[in-house]
C-alpha cells in the first residue's frame, strides 16, 4: 500500500504534464470546425430534381416536410399527340425544428432531389424562421460537398456491375459474329 | 456530560480523519424526518430524475425513486413506425449507446426475416459498436468525478471522445445519433482511409485513457468518497435485474457478448480479445475502475474488428431490401449487451410493415430500480456518489 498523498500527486503530474502541451480546445466562432462529408448538418433541396412524388413528406418520421403542388398541363411535343400534364412544386419546406435529422427523405428520394449538407449555422430567434423555404432549401445545395471515396474492400457500385455485363455480352456478341465471320471465310476460300 | 457529537455536512461530510459519516450513530438524538426531493431538476440526476428521500438527520432512511418525467410514450411510437423509422427513435432512448440500441432493433427483424448479414456488416457493426461502448464509459468517467467534486477528469474524457467521435461521424454522419443500422448491415460503405484513422484514433485513445485513471482512480479524496460505499451484493443484483458494469462490479459474471454471443463476438472471444472482467466489492470504486477496464477491453476489440475489416475480401454490407419491408408473423427476443447494461427488445409482429408490439428493455430503468435498498442507510453526501456510480441515462429510465 503506497502512502498517504501519493495519489494526489500522481494525479498532480498528470496535470503537470499536459500544462506544457498544446490545447486541444478549438475556438468554434472564430476557428470553424472541419466536418466530414457525410455529415448531417442541413438538408438542401434541389428543386429541378423534385417530381413532387411525395416519398419523403410520407417517410418522414416527425412529418416535418410541406408540399404543395398543382398540376399543369403541357402541350404535346408532336402533332396530333395528346396534351400531357405534369406537376409543378409550389411549396417545399422542412421545418427544422421538428426535424430528427434522421436522413430517410433523403435515402427515400428516387431522383436525388434532396442532399445532406453539413452546414449548421442556422439558428433563429424565433421558432418560426427554423421552416425553411424552397429558395432558402435550394441556397443550402451549393454547400453540399462530394461523397467520400469507398474504402477498397466496399461492394462495387451497381451500375459499374450492369456496364461490366453489358460489355462484356457485347464482347462475346462481336466475338462471336468474328467467328462466324472467319468460318464463312473459311467455307468461301 | 453531554455526548460530543461531530456532524458532517456536504462534500467533506465523506468519514474523514476518523469523523464517523453522517454524525454518529442513528438513534442518538430524537430527531424529526424530513422528506427531500432530490430532482428532477438537480444536476447529480443528469436530466431529469427524481428521488423523493426521507431523511434522519443527515441519514437516509427511505428513497423512492419518481420516474417518468422524460417519459416520450416511444414504445407506443414504435408501433406506428416502419422498421427503419424505428431506428431513429431505437437511437434516442438511450443517447449515450446510440449504436449499440440500434443494433437489437434491427437485429430482430434480421432474425424475423431469417435475413444473413454480409460478413463485412458484422464485423463493421461489431467495430462501431465497441467504439461506441467506449464512448458512453467514457462520458461517465468524466461525470462522475464531477458529481464527486473533481472538475478536471471531464476534459479528459471529451477529449478521447471527441477523438473517437470525429471517426464515429465521418462514417454516419452523425454525432450522437448514429442512424447507421439498417436491416441487412450498414447504410453506407466505409469510406476511404477510415479504416487508417479508425485505428489512429483508437491508439490515441488507449495511449491517453491512462491519464483519467492516474488523475482520479488512485486520489484519496476520491477513495475516501468511493471505496465501501454503496455496496451492492450479488444476491441484490439479481433480485432486481441490475446488469452491465455494475453487476459485474459486484462479481456477477455475467456479459452477454460472451454467454449469449451474438454479432462477431463468438469469434473475438475464441480469440481471447473479449475479456469479461469483474470485481469484487461492488462499491461505487469498483463500479468506476470496472468502467475504465472497459474501455481498454473495447479498444482492444475494435483493434481486432479493423485488423478483420482490413482482410476480408471484397463484399457488400448490406443487403438489397425490398421497398415495403415486412417481418413476418411471429415473436422475438433479442437482447445485446448495451454499455449500461442489457438491452432487449420483444418484437411481436403480425406481418405488417410496423410491429403490432415492440417491448423495450432498457438497462438503467432496472439498473436504477435497485437505488432503494442502496440508499437506505447512507448519508446525504454518500447519496450522489451512489447515484452517479449507477451510471444510468434518465432517457433510458423513462423511455
Amino acid at each position: 500500500m503506497s502512502s498517504w498523498g501519493s495519489g494526489l500527486i500522481r494525479g498532480l503530474r498528470v496535470t503537470w504534464q499536459n500544462l506544457a502541451r498544446r490545447s486541444v480546445t478549438a475556438q468554434y466562432p472564430d476557428a470553424p470546425p472541419e466536418l466530414p462529408p457525410r455529415s448531417r448538418g442541413v438538408i438542401a433541396l434541389f428543386e429541378e430534381n423534385c417530381t413532387v412524388c411525395m416519398l419523403c413528406a410520407r417517410e418522414c418520421p416527425c412529418w416535418c416536410i410541406y408540399i404543395d403542388s398543382h398540376k399543369e398541363a403541357v402541350p404535346p411535343v408532336e402533332e396530333g399527340a395528346r396534351e400531357r400534364s405534369t406537376n409543378v412544386l409550389d411549396r417545399f419546406a422542412i421545418d427544422y425544428s421538428l426535424c430528427m435529422y434522421c436522413g430517410i427523405c433523403i435515402e427515400a428520394c428516387p431522383f436525388d432531389a434532396l442532399e445532406w449538407s453539413p452546414e449548421f449555422e442556422y439558428a433563429e430567434l424565433d421558432i418560426r424562421d427554423l421552416t425553411h423555404e424552397k429558395d432558402r432549401l435550394r441556397e443550402w445545395m451549393w454547400t453540399v460537398p462530394a461523397p467520400p471515396g469507398l474504402d477498397p474492400a466496399a461492394a462495387e457500385p451497381k451500375e459499374i456491375a450492369t456496364a461490366q455485363k453489358a460489355a462484356e455480352k457485347a464482347a462475346a456478341a462481336s466475338q462471336g459474329q468474328a467467328a462466324e465471320e472467319t468460318r464463312d471465310d473459311g467455307g468461301g476460300s | 456530560m453531554a455526548e460530543e457529537r461531530v456532524v458532517g455536512v456536504g462534500a467533506g461530510a465523506a468519514g474523514f480523519g476518523g469523523y464517523d459519516r453522517g454524525g454518529g450513530e442513528p438513534g442518538g438524538l430524537a430527531t424529526q424526518d424530513m422528506v427531500l426531493n432530490i430532482g428532477p431538476q438537480h444536476p447529480a440526476t443528469h436530466g431529469v430524475l427524481r428521488l423523493r428521500i426521507t431523511l434522519d438527520g443527515e441519514r437516509i432512511v427511505g428513497c423512492e425513486p419518481i420516474v417518468g418525467y422524460m417519459h416520450r410514450g416511444v414504445e407506443k411510437l414504435f408501433e406506428v413506425r416502419d422498421y427503419r423509422q424505428i431506428i431513429v427513435l431505437a437511437n434516442r432512448h438511450d443517447w449515450l449507446s446510440a449504436f449499440s440500441s440500434e443494433l437489437g432493433v434491427v437485429m430482430a427483424v434480421e432474425r424475423m426475416l431469417g435475413m444473413e448479414v454480409p460478413e463485412r456488416a458484422v464485423w463493421a457493426r461489431t467495430l462501431l459498436a465497441e467504439m461506441n461502448r467506449a464512448l458512453n464509459h467514457l462520458m461517465f468517467l468524466g461525470s462522475y468525478p464531477i458529481e464527486l467534486g473533481a472538475i478536471t477528469p471531464i476534459f479528459y474524457a471529451f477529449r478521447e471522445r471527441e477523438t473517437l467521435q470525429q471517426v464515429m461521424e465521418e462514417i454516419s454522419g452523425g454525432r450522437m445519433h448514429y442512424m447507421f443500422n439498417r436491416v441487412g448491415g450498414l447504410k453506407e460503405d466505409l469510406p476511404a482511409g477510415w479504416l487508417d484513422r479508425a485505428s489512429a484514433a483508437v491508439a490515441a485513445v488507449r495511449r491517453r485513457v491512462p491519464q483519467i485513471e492516474d488523475l482520479i482512480f488512485g486520489n484519496e479524496i476520491f477513495l475516501a468518497r468511493t471505496r465501501g460505499v454503496g455496496t451492492i451484493s450479488p444476491e441484490l443484483i439479481s433480485a432486481y435485474g441490475v446488469s452491465g458494469p455494475i453487476a459485474r462490479a459486484s462479481g456477477v459474471d455475467f456479459d452477454l457478448r460472451r454467454d449469449e454471443p451474438y454479432l462477431a463476438y463468438p469469434e473475438l472471444a475464441e480469440e481471447g480479445v473479449l475479456r469479461v472482467t469483474t470485481g469484487e466489492d461492488g462499491d461505487c470504486h469498483s463500479r468506476f475502475g470496472m468502467l475504465l477496464e472497459q474501455v481498454s477491453v473495447s479498444l482492444d476489440l475494435a483493434d481486432a474488428c479493423i485488423a478483420r475489416l482490413r482482410s476480408l475480401p471484397q463484399g457488400p454490407i448490406n443487403q438489397r431490401l425490398p421497398k415495403i419491408l415486412k417481418a413476418p408473423e411471429g415473436a422475438t427476443y433479442c437482447w445485446t449487451e448495451n454499455p449500461l447494461g442489457i438491452n432487449g427488445y420483444y418484437l411481436v409482429s403480425r406481418g405488417e410493415k410496423t410491429p403490432w408490439r415492440l417491448k423495450l428493455r432498457s438497462a438503467s430503468f432496472n439498473n436504477i430500480a435497485v437505488l432503494p435498498e442502496v440508499l437506505r442507510g447512507c448519508v446525504v453526501a454518500d447519496m450522489i456518489a451512489i447515484l452517479g456510480s449507477m451510471f444510468f441515462v434518465v432517457g433510458d429510465i423513462d423511455k
